[in-house]
């Protein structure tokens, strides 16, 4: 009889989650299923607001990327008013949206996937942990917190606080900055470089040891999305998407973020409150597509910045199409902070970061506002229908940890097939599974939508797998 | 002798915002920091470290009265970190890496409801007696 094993929780990613394995008769992995039980809906809680509540509103839907859902709410406002924002505002925003991806890479990097991938995924779980890590190199745990410590203090100096600033804005954003806080950001550059390149250094040196591990934790073609610059360098604030395949060919280039729903469709399942986005030409599911840093290093062609675009060459000559093992998404992660902390300095440089017009104000011109900006783990997109009141009619937020559903589901398959094994689970087989997800460092509280358009299917099952009962609700 | 305290919690969510509140009641100190934090997270370790004394207030529904009570290092249990982490892991990497020598407390608030707007009596009270003990000890 067919059985099935059950990880839950899954330990060291953000909200709750339950992995299924299913076993077939033969005691083989025949498949396995990432379930998301965190409900959330904050879709449906922001109908009825005034939209210039939004960007405060929808910064609640995250206390560790909470910037981002400013940016792509003001975005969507800033549409609905029909107004170009002020370059000292658009600086500004630009800055604290890097600010936060340093922050968030770092969180992920030294403090979840380190202990995997620094004191290896067979060590004792009593150390493989951060404190593991403290006690082989307290130094490089102490450079991870001081990164995140740059990325945090960027936001507070600029947005007034560390988590949930009120900050962002239709039109622009409400503070204005002076020479004092940039010139106290300026002052963290050196050492923050010098950080993130010992991290990418000490990352790559362990790549050789792990490379079963890079061949079955996700390691398969799908389509890669991402904003690109007019250029087509890494973009995280505007311009277009790029999608290419899993050869590095490109699919679509120049797609308009605003015009998203003719390319991007989303599908449900009943077995997990996360949605499944794809793209649309290619159906469901076989338009399966990944977005975040590994994405971003495959759809941009260079990164703008010299220290990260030695990275980037290097990086893209691990394959030769496009990087396909989401494995690669650890090291992906650590060239955007490099990436981003060069952007940073080089906007401190620019003298319009310290003007004061910093918001355009206007009266509601449109009905229909759509944003768009790179979060830290991928593209985001929040898009608002309102009355002439102003008042939200309906909300729709397209999150980055979704739209990587499809994949994270075939990254747990393709890891239990390759590494469980029998009727029981060891430690290490666990963590690989797991480690499969923790590639995408999914952020679950984010992406859970709204109520009523997701079912939740309740199975009751025995021990040998037999279904008892079932409820459906929603 | 500096002591750190920091309330732990979120606002939005009734009773869970208790510790906030016994903050913004306490009167302003020399050699008393503050912080209100939604959750806790590593880079608060060199702050932790740079004091003699740190009390973690937090809401906790197994409290039947609010206490004050000493605070141990120590690493979660075979489940490190989510994307935040608990006192005791943080006293610990004060410890580790910034050579923290002082003591930790938790004070416990007696909570009971979240889903509600600010917090309900029971709350209150204990935020009352809460803020009575916090003053004993900063004195």
């Amino acid at each position: 009889m067919p059985e099935r094993i059950v990880i839950q929780p899954v330990t060291r990613i953000e909200g709750h989650a339950k992995i299924s394995i299913y076993l077939d008769d033969d005691g083989a992995v025949s498949s396995a299923q990432f379930h998301v039980t965190e409900f959330r809906g904050f879709e449906k809680l922001c109908e009825g607001r005034p939209f210039h509540e939004m960007p405060g509103l929808m910064s609640r839907v995250c206390g560790i990327c909470p910037v981002s859902h400013i940016l792509a709410s003001s975005k969507a406002c800033d549409n609905l008013l029909g107004v170009e924002v002020p370059r000292t505002a658009v600086q500004q925003r630009r800055m604290v949206n890097l600010a936060q991806l340093v922050q968030s890479h770092a969180l992920s990097f030294f403090h979840l996937s380190a202990p995997d991938l620094l004191l290896g995924m067979d060590a004792p779980p009593e150390k493989r942990n951060v404190f593991g890590l403290v006690e082989r190199d307290a130094e490089f745990a102490r450079r991870g917190i001081r990164l995140r410590q740059f990325g945090q203090r960027i936001i507070e100096l600029v947005g007034g606080k560390r988590i949930h600033p009120s900050w962002g804005a239709p039109g622009g954003v409400l503070r204005a900055i002076g020479e004092a806080e940039r010139d106290e950001i300026r002052g963290w550059i050196p050492e923050a470089l010098e950080s993130a390149e010992i991290a990418i250094g000490r990352l790559k040196g362990v790549l050789d040891s792990m490379a079963i591990e890079i061949e079955h934790l996700g390691n398969f073609p799908t389509l890669f999305l991402g904003l690109v610059s007019p250029e087509g360098g890494l973009e995280y604030y505007d311009g277009v998407i790029r999608i290419v395949d899993g050869e590095g060919n490109a699919v679509a280039e120049g797609l308009d973020p605003q015009r998203y729903l003719t390319y991007l469709g989303e599908a449900s399942e009943e077995w997990s409150f996360m949605k499944f986005p794809y793209y649309k030409p290619l159906g469901y599911p076989g338009g399966k597509y990944r977005v975040g840093p590994l994405a971003r290093m495959n759809v941009a062609r260079f990164a703008g910045t010299p220290r990260a675009d030695r990275e980037m060459h290097e990086f893209k000559q691990r394959s030769q199409g496009a990087v396909c093992e989401s494995f690669h998404y650890h090291l992906a992660r650590l060239i955007e902070i490099l990436h981003a902390i060069e952007r940073i300095e080089e906007i401190t440089q620019d003298p319009d970061l310290l003007g004061s017009n910093i918001r355009a104000r206007a009266g509601q011109n449109r009905n229909e506002g759509i944003g768009c900006s790179e979060a830290p783990r991928g593209t985001l997109f929040h898009h608002y229908q309102v009355d002439d009141n102003g008042l939200v009619r309906s909300a729709n937020l397209l999150i980055a940890t979704s739209q990587n559903n499809l994949a994270m589901n075939l990254a747990v398959e393709q890891a239990a097939r390759y590494f469980v094994s029998g009727r029981s689970l060891q430690e290490g087989m666990l963590n690989r599974v797991e480690a499969a997800i923790r590639c995408f460092d999914p952020c679950l509280s984010c992406s859970t939508h709204a109520l009523g358009q997701m079912p939740l299917v309740v199975e009751l099952r025995d021990a040998g797998g037999a279904l008892l009962d079932r409820a459906r609700r929603g | 002798m500096t002591v750190l305290l920091i309330a732990i919690g979120n606002a939005m969510r009734g009773d869970d915002g208790a510790a906030h509140r016994v903050i913004e009641r306490l009167e302003p100190a020399p050699g008393v920091v503050v912080r209100g934090e939604l959750q806790l997270l590593p880079e608060l370790a060199p702050e932790v470290a740079r004091a003699d004394r740190v009390v973690f207030i937090d809401a906790d529904v197994e409290a039947d009265e609010p206490s004050i009570e000493p605070l141990e290092a120590g690493a979660g249990a075979g489940t490190p970190l989510v994307h935040t982490i608990t006192p005791r892991e943080i006293v610990l990497l004060a410890g580790k890496l910034y050579g923290f020598t002082g003591r930790a407390y938790l004070c416990r608030l007696p909570v009971a409801d979240f889903d509600r707007d600010g917090l309900s009596p029971a709350a209150e009270a204990g935020v009352e007696k809460a803020v009575g003990l916090l003053r004993e000890f900063i004195r």
